[in-house]
């Protein structure tokens, strides 16, 4: 669904009582600023790795992955504007470590281990992760949590992994799965 | 040469009548009285909010939030510290929700005070559900012994429920319970498919017990200037096209169109000013919010709807040699007997089926249970007085179950891209006994930034409402075990002296001001009026005798536009 699909729906639903603040409104939603290159926290080497991992975690298949929906650019903001400073170089060291597994396993960085190997690397943070004791804030399921949030909030998971209502219009309470045969995002 | 500096002593502006507060009570009280032909100020201590333009989240998505929601802790920590405990404040709206730190509280225990500041006040982003109470509350007090008797029944608020209820719009289906009264009612908003199946087998496990669409203020059919539901889902944003009842979709307009209403935003009330010699209240005093200067505003007329503390804040505070402990003061009843209504227990699980079907459209409302206790002798408990009405919702959780979904990858991915199971939520919202040690008084040291006494609040659960908690989780997990719902579980937030379920957090705080029969134990009139000054009203859930289980924001739009009905009967008799 476009801008020009959404204010016209809207139109549809609240017939000729549509406003120029509703329309504006629906169209601001679509106005969506382009994905800021600039990072505020992360360095570039560090956003890579953080791209990856979330790749990793939601890849491109049929539809973009996290890394399309500029996950890594939501988890600098979040870095930048809402962690506190030990969230901050909690997350670092958590990548600086993710280095470390990648050293000890294959001799180099995350990012030059062969995609399996990376996928070992992930295997084996979320197995630490469960085995984590009480009190204990593993990366993997942080990580985890950031990534679907990221992706699933961007217009690339929400309108094309998912189905995105904007305006329904309507309530219908049931309707068959398989006519709309996505989750609502 | 030096300016002399001359004081003018101006006369303070005059009205036919002031209204203190802009939310739900105020812009009723403003309505009313300005299609009455009284010239109205409404004074409100927020910022202004005006309809549809500042509603500037309205219909953004999720990725127009650079956090998606997410707020700095340090922000909250610093400025929202209570407000911050309700759950509700994200990127989308805090522009709705009070700084705590313009006006802190003293808490001798939990108690978390939600306050909307701004004009509509929380009416902007309100829960919407709209029920009546019945004779079954107005006669619970004297029936038990408890608190005082409301001095009113049934019949007496009736045609003021209708009458604000065509009004506001409510949409709702008729039950023809007695416990539950219907209303003029628009078409009900629909119950899911897996709701109607839990209907069914409700009804059919349990006779006395009723399952329906919530009752609340939002349109399933349009009125002049407001268009029905769309169901794009966050309500709390605020609804520029007037589908849900707020001061600014509905009330503040109607003000506007007689020519009589002056709103001044920014008005911090400080006080009522009360003259000895003529046994009346004669207008507010009033600290700018803006430049901190004091004003005052004269008014044969005052409606106190400033929210349940907010009212109590200003009588407490308006203290005069003939009122020492405040206007209204003259019983004991002023700041006691404040309630609120106790929730976050009860149940939920997972229901088998229905994998085929889903549910079109952000829906504003879920389900409702009318109360099922204490309504007859056979549904007598033996652990508690009165009940409780539970809200709840069948849906199908989308992606935010995958984080307690093992594994990623693609595979992980193809699995979140369908909805899960249907899962049902049932919380109880529980009346709370009138007791007089839950209280409000004023901080003998402590003041805010306008130089206004601090409130200082002790409120806790008592017997009855820990007794009642018990069986509201224990009752909704039967329910969900009978009617054949998988991995039920109950649950219960509320911790003893911590954060969790505290007084105040369902914001429907109630009492403090109450109404009753006799002077010498309540603070107002069966009409709202302050026993000490009867031209002073005050109509929000101050007012409240005791705390039926129902939302209570409907009670106080009947109880206001009944007030300002009697009001202006008096003054047309020379009474006020």
């Amino acid at each position: 669904m476009n801008r020009r699909d959404a204010v016209q729906r809207i139109a549809l639903v609240l017939g000729a009582a549509v406003t120029p603040k509703v329309a504006r409104a629906v169209e601001a939603g679509f106005t969506t600023p382009a994905p800021g290159l600039a990072l505020r926290s992360l360095t570039r080497a560090q956003a890579e790795l953080v791209a990856t991992l979330c790749e990793h975690i939601i890849p491109a298949t049929d539809t973009p992955g996290a890394r399309a929906a500029r996950v890594d650019a939501f988890i600098d903001a979040l870095l930048a504007d809402i962690f506190t400073a030990e969230e901050r170089e909690r997350f670092v060291a958590s990548l600086a470590d993710v280095d470390a597994r990648a050293r000890a396993a294959a001799g180099t960085t995350f990012l030059e281990c062969a995609t399996p190997q990376q996928v070992a690397i992930l295997v084996g943070l979320e197995r630490d992760a469960q085995s984590a004791g009480v009190g204990e804030a593993p990366f993997f399921p942080w990580l985890k949590e950031l990534t679907l949030v990221g992706y699933y909030t961007s217009e690339v998971g929400a309108t094309e992994e998912l189905r995105y209502l904007h305006v329904a219009g309507r309530y219908d309470g049931d309707v068959p799965y398989e006519q709309v045969g996505r989750a609502y995002s | 040469m030096e300016r002399k500096q001359v004081h003018i002593a101006r006369p303070p502006e005059a009205y036919d009548a002031i209204v203190v507060g802009s939310g739900i009570a105020g812009g009723w009280a403003a309505k009313e009285l300005c299609e009455h032909g009284l010239r109205t100020l409404v004074l409100e201590r927020g910022g202004p909010v005006a309809h549809g333009t500042d509603y500037v989240t309205e219909h953004d998505p999720p990725w127009s939030f650079p956090h998606r929601g997410r707020l700095d802790p340090r922000l909250l920590d610093e400025h929202y510290f209570i407000q911050q405990r309700t759950g509700f404040l994200d990127e989308t709206n805090l522009h709705f929700f009070f700084r705590d730190s313009e006006s802190p509280y003293v808490e001798e225990r939990p108690f978390t005070w939600v306050r909307g500041h701004q004009v509509g006040g929380k009416s902007l982003m309100w829960g919407r559900y709209t029920f009546r109470i019945s004779d079954l509350d107005f006669v619970a007090n004297a029936r038990e012994g408890i608190g005082v008797d409301w001095p009113i029944r049934y019949a007496d608020i009736e045609p003021w429920y209708t009458y604000v209820e065509r009004f506001a719009g409510i949409s709702g289906e008729p039950l023809g319970l007695s416990h539950l009264p219907d209303g003029a009612f628009q078409k009900p908003i629909p119950l899911n498919v897996v709701e109607l199946d839990l209907r069914r087998r409700i009804e059919a496990e349990y006779p006395e017990r009723r399952l329906t669409i919530a009752r609340a203020a939002v349109l399933t059919e349009p009125l002049p200037g407001r268009q029905p539901c769309h169901y794009c889902g966050p309500c709390w944003r605020g609804c520029s096209t007037g589908s849900y009842f707020s001061s600014q979709s509905s009330t503040l307009p109607a003000a506007v169109a007689t020519g009589n209403l002056t709103l001044r935003p920014l008005s911090v009330v400080h006080s009522i000013i009360y003259d000895e010699r003529r046994d009346r209240a004669t207008g507010v005093r009033v600290v700018d919010a803006e430049t901190g200067e004091t004003r005052e505003y004269a008014a044969p007329l005052i409606f106190l709807c400033a929210s349940t503390l907010g009212s109590t804040h200003v009588l407490l505070n308006s203290r005069s040699p003939r009122f020492p402990e405040g206007l209204g003061g003259s019983s004991d009843a002023l700041g006691r007997n404040l309630m609120d209504h106790h929730f976050y227990a009860g149940a939920h699980g997972e229901v088998e089926g229905f994998r085929d079907r889903y549910a079109y459209g952000n829906r504003p409302v879920g389900f409702y249970i009318p109360r099922y206790r204490n309504i007859s002798a056979e549904t007598q408990m033996e652990t508690f007085l009165r009940g409780y009405g539970i809200e709840g919702e069948a849906f199908r959780p989308s992606w935010g179950r995958g984080t307690e979904l093992p594994g990623f990858g693609a595979g992980f991915k193809a699995q979140l891209r369908d909805p899960g199971p249907w899962q049902v939520w049932m919380t109880a919202f529980g009346e709370t006994l009138p007791r007089p040690e839950n209280r409000v008084r004023l901080d003998p040291e402590r003041v805010d930034t306008f130089g206004i006494p601090q409130l200082r609040v002790h409120c806790t659960w008592g017997e009855n409402e820990l007794a009642m908690r018990k069986d509201m989780a224990a009752s909704a997990a039967e329910m969900l075990e009978r009617c054949r719902l998988r991995q039920v579980e109950p649950y219960d937030r509320y911790v003893e002296g911590a954060l969790g379920a505290e007084p105040g957090l369902g914001i429907h705080e109630m009492g403090t001001a109450r109404m009753g029969r006799d002077p010498r134990t309540s603070v107002l009139n069966a009409f709202n009026q302050v026993w000490d000054a009867p031209n002073v009203f005050v109509t929000d859930g101050a007012c409240m005798v005791s705390s039926p289980c129902q939302n209570p924001s409907l009670t106080y739009m009947a109880l206001t536009a009944r007030a300002v009905d009697h009001a202006v009967a008096e003054l047309k008799r020379g009474n006020l």
